[in-house]
């Protein structure tokens, strides 16, 4: 970076920018700690319940991360799950890309049209009962394309997509139109490779929104084989409301506030695991190698 | 030896279908189940599970099997959602509202007939009039009331240790109850040197049109004013919304007094089940209504034991008010409805629905309440169940990891002895003490209850919403103070009661249990 | 749909054969909608055929189709609730709230990370932010139980140490918004800037080193540079939260609000779970959804007018 010349009111703006990042993360963190340490206390030290358990316990206990790992169900309904998340991502870019595009381009034809008849269903939510017709009338009640399909296109990102479009610069598109390259051929060699950022935003959108979702699997998927992760978390961390009865002991070992805690890092796994690396992509100057290589 | 022919037949059937080679072959009937496990969260029964096999080769029926979600919402949204589709499973478990609109809705099978072709089942599951009026539309039985949760569960208990660390006497009477819960509260009754006890805890706990207010968990000390429950069910001469009655007056009042005077938890309003669940076992609460397998079970009482070795719960009977009246609570015949789709008899799977139930009842019944015997459980002498001489130790169907497999007890239970006995069994806290929940339970058994099985016969106004709300809002405001709680502001939240449609709430109500010969 | 200026770019088409010729140079865009166009129609459009039932008395046995018209009996309900006004006024104001704080909260993040010249810190932050996003509400309640209790939370302890006594915060109407507002700021913040920083990608870096030829300070390049790199952004976020003004946040409210809050804590779509939901009548669920699309489309129309006005650009 060039540019690191200071002045004294750079210098300044610098020192407001990164204690501002700090104090973020200050506030971000504390609590986010504290469920972490929740989860990995063992059951003994668990009746401090107050926000004094910042501290890490005298004991770390893996007990509540053990106790949703060995569950009999918990493989197959991680890969489930992954599937559901492959699927979904992949379905959800191939719909929201091509649109995205089309609606970006200024002057085509019956463009405003196009707008409103994406608009309306985002606007109108017609309910549980009219979307399930159609999801069975489909036939597919216990698949897994049922939870993956519901969600397939999502307006919000077509339109953040589309705007991240509309702002590259015009001129490399028509460069390519004048050299005679076809749209799919300008969509894919043109902007695309300029369009890392938001290609991974959109994409990690669609993967957090398959990973989280239980409401369609619990409508649309019966069968045991075929239950995703949520499904299984929800039965867990519910059951302490719901199960008055209980005389067997399912979850011997950890306490439901471990439990809770631990099913957070399970539910923000993907961006745990993935952020990391498309973090790249988010740094001030991306898009200058793109638009020079 | 009609079983042993068909079985010869089928034999026969099959051979020949083999020897000719044609894709015919007699397949078993599917039946699809959707049920409450007995614990969803311990996953469902394995592929290889003896009772698929058993249904399989015995009664010539494929189960297909998915355990309902954990929660009453979204057991109700999926069951809803594909009754509007028409395509509800064979059998399934559903709540009583659910089970009056799919009867409306004509997607339910008569169960009548039905019950004819299980003797044995009608007679150990459905012998209870009472409660067979539960599963009534209209006159008819449309669906099958297997015997619900076991009766009187929650009752009032009080913390022993501390009563006797203060030289208290257990509290009879309201007053006494509201002296004892002083003394909890500023009297360090743990002796902990902090003043951060309370000697009530509570939350409000709602459900359904038969307890909206401040909740079931106030029952107690409602009823020693003798109105408990939303409704008063006991007679056709007072029958009617309790909060008519000059006493509701009297014991909201009460209630007030022990918020002002902080006796009361002050999150009462605010706090979760699992909330207050975790504060009483941290210590903070002295006399309390709670469920005795949530106080007491091998799988609940360790934490609290953990904290205060010295620590003891013990039932009471409820506070007696000033007109010599008590009652832990309502009493409900407790039901598990069970249905059959219209769709499966008109798919001729009547039969085939009869026989898996009527299995459940006879040659399933052992294996679905405790396993495979020999494998998972073994029985006494006395014909009990037992776990001694097992092979395998880590197979008994008290083991967490066996939980799977017992998921189908709610298609089976009965709550005999013979069921409760092993599934509560004594225990030894860590000082050496036994405890034993179905004392606790009995013990509350034999208190006064308020006899409200009717009122679940009531369907809510088509302004629930609303109603609830004005019902609720106003009775919490005025135990908090937020409303001043005088004879013309208690007038007015009658009036608005009524200006909501309670006159014609309560007439509806009325003809409803009427209708159902209940009204005494 | 309202006209815009913005048509008048395309060119002269007076006829119907010179129009339908224009569109044809685009058939390879038309083209690579119509995947996305039929999935719509099926996934999105069929639902709201079956919307219907909003204004039938639905019986699964008749059908969609064949259940009888009762006009707005679904609507009765909702309608003639005495709560009627509260509830709206109610989802209204969380909504607006939450869009004044957590917008710009979720810019600021975003041009902060942008900005920083330290690589750890933006890391560091950059991992961590997105997490609240992920906590349940369920869980919120505790650690705001843990923090706002009466009896044993963190500030009440602090309150009654200094002398000030116990304030029910979660239980208290005048508090009650606070905790509404700001735990849904604490939770959304990180996770809202990822868009803008995704937007932040698009900006074109050599703009900035031409600012620096002239002597831009950073703080003015944040101003005539970066703020209006994403401002199309922006304006996007915005009205998609506007059409859906009446959505405050169904899981919260839900999971937050109790008895003694209800005035300032039930809102439209907790009011429709206790009567609908819980009552397993889904067709008011369907009804209302309606009415909120209808709000949600006039205030759209209004706000993407006056941003193409004030901002220069709408959604489209």
């Amino acid at each position: 970076m060039g540019r690191m010349r200071k002045s004294p009111g750079d210098a300044v703006f610098q020192f407001v920018v990164d204690n501002y990042l700090v104090l973020v993360l200050l506030v971000m963190v504390i609590p986010i700690w504290r469920v972490f340490m929740l989860s990995v206390t063992p059951q003994v030290d668990l009746a401090d319940r107050t926000f004094g358990m910042l501290v890490p316990p005298s004991k770390w206990s893996l007990a509540a991360y053990r106790q949703f790992l060995t569950h009999p169900s918990f493989l197959i309904a991680t890969w489930n799950s992954v599937l559901i998340l492959a699927m979904g991502v992949g379905l959800g870019l191939f719909l929201t890309v091509p649109l995205a595009y089309v609606l970006s381009i200024r002057n085509l034809p019956g463009r405003k049209l196009l707008h409103t008849f994406i608009l309306i269903p985002f606007l109108f939510n017609p309910g549980l009962i009219p979307s399930y017709l159609v999801v069975t009338g489909l036939g597919l009640y216990d698949r897994l394309l049922a939870v993956v399909i519901p969600g397939a296109i999502n307006v919000y990102n077509v339109f953040v997509m589309k705007n991240f479009f509309e702002g590259l610069p015009e001129e490399l598109k028509e460069a390519a139109r004048i050299d005679g390259a076809g749209e799919l051929y300008i969509l894919f060699k043109v902007v695309l490779p300029l369009s890392k950022p938001i290609l991974l935003t959109v994409g990690l959108f669609y993967g957090v929104h398959y990973w989280n979702d239980f409401f369609n699997a619990i409508l649309y998927l019966g069968d045991a084989r075929l239950q995703p992760l949520p499904i299984l978390l929800r039965n867990i961390l519910q059951a302490a409301n719901f199960n008055d009865y209980v005389d067997i002991n399912v979850f011997s070992e950890a306490r439901m506030e471990s439990l809770k805690a631990a099913s957070v890092f399970l539910a923000s796994l993907p961006m745990i695991l993935v952020y990391p690396w498309i973090q790249r992509y988010f740094t001030k100057g991306t898009l200058s190698g793109g638009l020079k290589g | 030896m009609n079983k042993f022919k068909a079985q010869a037949f089928l034999a026969l059937a099959l051979a020949l279908c083999v020897v000719i080679g044609a894709g015919a072959q007699a397949k078993p009937v599917e039946i699809e189940l959707w049920i409450t496990g007995t614990a969803s969260e311990a996953g469902p029964p394995p592929a290889d599970w003896a009772g698929y096999r058993i249904v399989r080769e015995t009664l010539g029926i494929e189960l297909k099997l998915s355990l309902l979600p954990t929660t009453f919402t979204d057991q109700d949204m999926k069951i809803n959602a594909a009754a509007a589709a028409n395509r509800l499973p064979d059998i399934l478990h559903v709540n009583r509202d659910v089970f009056i609109k799919l009867a409306k809705q004509g997607l339910l099978a008569p169960t009548d007939e039905l019950m004819k072709k299980m003797p044995v089942r009608t007679k150990t599951h459905y012998d209870d009039p009472l409660r067979n009026k539960l599963a009534m539309y209209k006159g008819r039985m449309y669906g099958l009331p297997d015997p619900g949760k076991m009766p009187m569960t929650d009752g009032w208990v009080i913390r022993k240790d501390w009563l006797a660390k203060l030289g208290l006497q257990p509290p009879k009477t309201i007053e006494d109850f509201y002296q004892v819960a002083k003394a909890f509260t500023l009297n360090d009754p743990d002796g902990n040197g902090k003043n951060d006890t309370y000697g009530f805890g509570a939350f409000i706990e709602t459900s359904d049109i038969t307890n909206w207010g401040l909740g079931v968990r106030f029952d107690p000390i409602l009823g020693a004013y003798g109105v408990a429950g939303v409704w008063d069910v006991t007679g056709a001469k007072n029958f009617g919304l309790n909060v008519r009655k000059p006493e509701f007056y009297d014991a909201i009042q009460f209630v007030a007094r022990l918020n002002k005077d902080g006796l009361i938890d002050p999150d009462w309003t605010t706090l979760k089940k699992d909330e207050f669940r975790a504060r009483w076992k941290q210590g903070k609460y002295g006399i309390m209504r709670e469920n005795f397998a949530a106080l007491s079970t091998v799988a609940n009482y360790p934490a609290f034991d953990k904290n205060f070795p010295d620590g003891e719960w013990i039932p009471i009977p409820p506070p007696v008010g000033p007109k010599g009246k008590s009652s832990e609570g309502m009493l409900y015949v407790d039901t598990r409805i069970h249905v059959v789709s219209k769709r499966a008899i008109d798919a001729g799977k009547g039969d085939a629905v009869a026989r898996l139930l009527e299995w459940f009842a006879t040659d399933g019944y052992a294996l679905a309440m405790f396993g495979e015997k020999g494998v998972n459980y073994t029985l006494d002498a006395d014909g009990n169940i037992s776990t001694a001489g097992l092979p395998d130790p880590d197979k008994s169907y008290a083991k967490s990891a066996m939980v799977p497999i017992l998921q189908l007890r709610n298609l089976a239970s009965v709550n005999s002895d013979w069921e409760l006995l092993p599934r509560y069994v004594p225990h030894k806290t860590l000082n050496g003490r036994t405890i034993r929940p179905l004392e606790i339970w009995r013990y509350f058994t034999t208190q006064p209850w308020t006899e409200a099985t009717a009122a679940l016969l009531i369907e809510p106004p088509a302004n629930k919403a609303d109603f609830e709300r004005f019902y609720t809002e106003n009775l919490v405001k005025f135990a908090l103070g937020q409303q001043a709680l005088t004879p013309a502001s208690w007038k007015a939240f009658l009036a608005g009661l009524d200006k909501l449609g309670a006159k014609e709430l309560e007439k509806s109500a009325k003809a409803k249990v009427e209708e159902a010969g209940l009204l005494k | 749909m309202g006209r815009s200026r913005i048509e008048s770019s395309t060119p002269p088409g007076r006829t119907l054969t010179r129009r339908l010729s224009h569109a044809w140079k685009f058939r390879g865009m038309y083209g690579m909608a119509i995947l996305p166009v039929a999935f719509f129609l099926v996934i999105r459009y069929l639902p709201l055929w079956n919307a219907q039932i909003a204004f039938k008395d639905f019986s699964p046995l008749d059908g969609v189709w064949g259940s009888p018209w009762n006009g707005f009996s679904n609507f009765a309900a909702f309608f003639r609730s005495p709560y009627l006004v509260p509830l709206i006024r109610n989802t209204v104001l969380y909504s607006l709230a939450k869009l004044a704080l957590g917008v710009p909260a979720a810019i600021l993040l975003a041009l902060g990370l942008y900005e920083t010249g330290h690589r750890m810190l933006r890391r560091v932050v950059q991992t961590l932010a997105y997490l609240p996003h992920f906590l349940s509400w369920i869980i919120l309640h505790g650690i705001l139980l843990g923090l706002f209790s009466a009896s044993e939370g963190l500030f009440n302890e602090i309150n009654r140490a200094s002398g000030i006594g116990t304030i029910n915060y979660m239980g208290d109407p005048a508090t009650f918004p606070f905790i509404v507002v700001f735990s849904d700021l604490w939770k959304e913040m990180g996770w809202g800037a990822i868009v803008f920083l995704a937007a932040l990608m698009g900006i074109d870096p050599a703009l900035f080193e031409s600012a620096q030829v002239e002597g831009a300070s950073r703080l003015q390049q944040v101003r005539y540079i970066t703020l209006p790199g994403i401002l199309d952004v922006i304006v996007v976020v915005v009205l998609l939260r506007i059409g859906t003004i009446l959505d405050a946040g169904f899981h919260q409210l839900f999971v937050l609000y109790s008895v003694p809050v209800l005035d300032v804590g039930d809102i439209i779509d907790t009011w429709v779970y206790r009567q609908g939901i819980l009552n397993a009548d889904y067709s008011i669920a369907t009804a209302v959804g309606l009415f909120k699309g209808l709000i949600g489309l006039s205030f759209l129309l209004v706000f993407n007018r006056l941003a193409k006005r004030i901002a220069g650009s709408g959604l489209y």
